[in-house]
């Protein structure tokens, strides 16, 4: 791998070194870090707006019988929640850390393609007022949930089109991020900066990068062939012109099962950088977790089929995808051992970063054990289409991927604005996410398990009390995430000055702390040389 | 160049960025045509 000598490279004016004022800074904006916090304003946005979505949910579901919306409205809230939370939130949140993160870790003055950057931002906003104006149009927005199953889907009114263009949107802005971040990191590491010294982050997000140019495609010529289904009378997934619905799955699925790992990657990119800091220890195997990220993400591509067990496939089919989905839980327990090992004997101490990635560890954990559970095939046709489904994925997703980005956030956000944040407002924030977080999801299992199908609004009387627990424990959570808002502006805002460490004592390994803290506008306009 | 650019001058460079930013374009690309022509083909058989 040829290494980009950015030191003599990378020029700089001194009279270039100041943003510029008002609202162009923004729009025009090609600054890696003014770019990442965009995208993190962008996520924060979405992370509330898909939640009070999902607050009507857990109150629907808060009595049997049907209480305050009619029930496709409660479709459009599941299927939309969905859809805003993975593609509005927790994607552009981890692009947003990758931006911020990635040229500070790799000693690179900015990403390759700063432009591209701005313009595979700038699509967000357009594509989700797109999907959400679909709240006025006629028949509502879509309500065939989020996996957009035909013939279902194809019955959306109007606002068919206005989410197929949205997903379109969303697709193109991922894959130029992707593309950005690959050819960031291959072209503009310090010199010195081999691929195996690359901090676990960067690693995570370069695997992550692949992996969404492999997939994001693919879903969008899934949508193009639904739109032509719809519009131009093709039959590629309509069964009364020859077509094949379950064609629609596999292809969907072949997608949406890396987009699974596309969201948790980072993530653990992200713990992988804290629980060594706050253990003050080296991250134990650290070689070995590269290679359990690319294991995990070769195997995503060959389990896509254990999403669709109950639509009936050969004996041998259901084998494979059972086994593979199980060879998951190598590479995942080589990662869950190193990060216990990081911290075994280990002079730990309990700040908010280090609180979120333990929660992490512990809970992604249950998620995990839940998802073999689902691989097994005969299980599988009890819990399909279950709330034990509905709790599996939101243990992979809440407890993993969002406290995967909220650690990241504790971790980082001094280095950002320069302040040090309010410890126990944080600590708060943890404590009642980390509580709530279970009495929301923990109970589902146990409906999921006695039989409560999930996208239903109403529910038979004997599911009603772990509903309540459910729905109270979902206003809970969704309150205290308040707090975190309130740390974040505060910390914008002001506070005791972050040094240049930041975690003072903890020693923390990587480039972006050698930086002071906020880093100047143009960071390694000379590039570092790493020993 | 925006103010908030940092320019990068060096020729090798800016061409191993950009064929590195075609090339994966065009892998993304040909996904999503390749797809799609794969169950064209599907369809017709």
């Amino acid at each position: 791998m040829a290494h980009a000598h950015t030191s003599d490279t990378a020029h700089h004016d001194d009279h270039h070194d100041q943003p510029a004022t008002g609202i162009k800074r923004w729009l025009f904006a090609t600054n890696h870090k003014d770019i990442g916090t965009m995208y993190l304003v962008f996520s924060l946005i979405m992370f509330f707006i898909g939640g009070a979505m999902a607050m009507v949910i857990r109150a629907e579901l808060f009595q049997p019988g049907l209480q305050l919306v009619d029930p496709v409205f409660f479709n459009q809230m599941t299927t939309n929640h969905a859809l805003i939370m993975i593609f509005g939130a927790v994607m552009p949140a981890f692009v947003g850390l990758a931006n911020w993160m990635v040229p500070l870790q790799i000693g690179a003055p900015d990403m390759a393609l700063p432009r591209m950057n701005n313009f595979s931002f700038w699509i967000l906003p357009f594509a989700f007022t797109l999907l959400l104006s679909t709240l006025f149009v006629p028949g509502g927005m879509a309500a065939g949930g989020w996996t957009l199953y035909p013939p279902l889907s194809l019955q959306t009114g109007d606002s068919f089109p206005m989410l197929i263009f949205a997903i379109h949107m969303m697709g193109a802005s991922s894959i130029m991020g992707a593309i950005n971040v690959i050819v960031t990191i291959m072209n503009m590491r310090a010199p010195g900066m081999t691929l195996l010294k690359m901090p676990l982050f960067a690693w995570s997000w370069l695997i992550t990068a692949y992996l969404l140019i492999a997939v994001m495609p693919v879903l969008a010529g899934a949508v193009t062939m639904l739109l032509t289904d719809h519009f131009f009378k093709t039959s590629f997934f309509n069964a009364a012109g020859g077509g094949d619905p379950v064609m629609f799955e596999h292809i969907f699925w072949f997608f949406g099962h890396p987009e699974v790992y596309i969201m948790v990657l980072p993530a653990f990119g992200i713990i992988s950088e804290i629980l060594p800091t706050f253990s003050r220890k080296p991250l134990f195997g650290a070689t070995s977790m590269i290679y359990a990220i690319a294991s995990i993400a070769f195997l995503s591509f060959i389990v896509w089929g254990h999403h669709m067990f109950a639509d009936g496939m050969p004996v041998a089919a259901q084998l494979f995808y059972m086994m593979a989905t199980m060879l998951i839980a190598v590479p995942t327990g080589v990662k869950v051992f190193n990060w216990t090992a990081t911290m075994w004997r280990g002079s730990l101490s309990f700040e908010p970063p280090m609180l979120f990635a333990i929660a992490f560890l512990f809970l992604f954990s249950i998620g995990g054990f839940s998802g073999l559970m689902l691989a097994i095939v005969p299980a599988d046709f009890q819990y399909n289409q279950t709330y034990f489904v509905v709790a599996h994925f939101h243990y992979v997703l809440v407890p993993g991927a969002i406290f995967g980005i909220m650690a990241g956030v504790y971790y980082w956000i001094p280095k950002w604005t320069g302040h040090m944040y309010n410890m126990t407002l944080a600590k708060w924030h943890f404590w009642l996410s980390a509580i709530f977080v279970n009495v929301l999801f923990f109970p589902q299992h146990f409906l999921g398990l006695a039989g409560m199908p999930r996208r239903i609004p109403d529910y038979a009387v004997q599911f009603t009390d772990w509903n309540m627990v459910s729905s109270i424990g979902g206003f809970a959570f969704g309150l205290s995430q308040i707090l975190f808002a309130v740390v974040i502006v505060q910390c914008i805002r002001g506070g005791k000055k972050a040094t240049a460490e930041v975690w003072e004592g903890t020693h923390p390994t990587g480039l972006e702390w050698t930086l002071p803290s906020p880093p100047p506008y143009h960071s390694f306009t000379t590039a570092p040389v790493i020993p | 160049m925006s103010a908030s650019e940092t320019s990068v001058k060096d020729a090798s460079l800016r061409r191993r960025v950009r064929n590195g930013a075609l090339g994966l374009g065009l892998v993304a690309v040909a996904l999503y045509f390749g797809f799609m022509a794969l169950l064209v083909y599907r369809s017709h058989h």
